[in-house]
């Protein structure tokens, strides 16, 4: 990881194609890291959600786009804390025109405000020459707890 | 991992029992399967959570699809599940205001409909 993460480097770093059917791969491969790295069972859940969320903003903005780019993914152990963050090359980022839903609801904000919820020092900023990068930790807890037990967030209903 | 859908009924109820992961990739399964059941006239449908492994706010917009679908037929859609993981998803969206959430299919078909 780069300034974002205070220069530490990633344990371990993962590279995919823009596909949705992937994510599940990339959730098995944070779940296993984050295990060894001695995060308890609730904060894997909470990276593995964090982390699928804002690798599906990336996969479908680069879908959009037409761009095959792959998206790069850090792990990143330290002492007290498990960051991972996520860079990809697609355009500045945009709902797509019906949203992931088929304009349902909009999931990108339900999307978004779960990774806010559920992880510590979100951190968004984009890339010199274009793309997006998205960085968050979470601290080791005694169950790896995450920052936030609840927020209640707007009704998608009303 | 995919996603495996069975649907029975009991009584009324169309009963949805899913299992797997729902996802960006997934979910559009899911919601195909809401759709069949609205449109083939099943309008009080219980949607049996128990054996999903991981739930995304994909996963989250088509059951609110689901809902807002059954409600234009004065219908119901009733959530079990009980493993905090997912309920935590439910919670931190909002979600448990909107969805009745049941520990059991038997609760939820008892349960009287809002």
């Amino acid at each position: 990881m780069d300034a974002d993460a205070g220069g530490v480097p990633a344990t371990v770093r993962l590279a995919f194609a823009p596909e949705a059917r992937l994510l599940g791969t990339i959730r098995l491969v944070v779940g296993v890291v984050a295990r060894k790295a001695g995060m308890g069972e609730e904060g894997i859940e909470d990276l593995k959600v964090a982390v699928s969320e804002t690798c599906a903003v990336a996969v479908g903005d680069l879908n959009r786009a037409g761009l095959p780019d792959q998206i790069e993914v850090d792990l990143v152990e330290a002492p007290d804390r498990f960051g991972i963050e996520v860079r990809d090359r697609a355009p500045a980022a945009s709902a797509g025109p019906e949203g992931a839903a088929g304009g349902e609801v909009d999931d990108r904000e339900l999307g978004l405000a779960l990774i806010g919820a559920l992880v510590d020092d979100l951190k968004t900023s984009t890339l010199e020459g274009g793309g997006n990068r998205t960085s968050f930790w979470l601290r080791r807890g005694p169950q790896g707890l995450g920052p936030i037990p609840g927020v209640d967030l707007p009704s998608p209903l009303t | 991992m995919d996603l495996d859908l069975n649907v029975h009924k009991e009584g009324d109820h169309s009963v949805l029992e899913v299992a797997g992961e729902i996802d960006v990739y997934t979910a559009p399964k899911l919601r195909e399967q809401l759709i069949e059941l609205v449109s083939d006239g099943s309008y009080h449908i219980v949607v049996d959570l128990e054996k999903v492994d991981f739930l995304d706010s994909t996963g989250l917009g088509v059951l609110v699809g689901g809902l807002k679908r059954v409600r234009n037929h004065d219908g119901s859609l009733q959530l079990v599940c009980t493993q905090e993981k997912i309920l935590k998803i439910f919670r931190i969206t909002g979600l448990t205001k909107v969805f009745p959430i049941h520990s059991s299919v038997a609760d939820a078909i008892s349960a009287p409909v809002e």
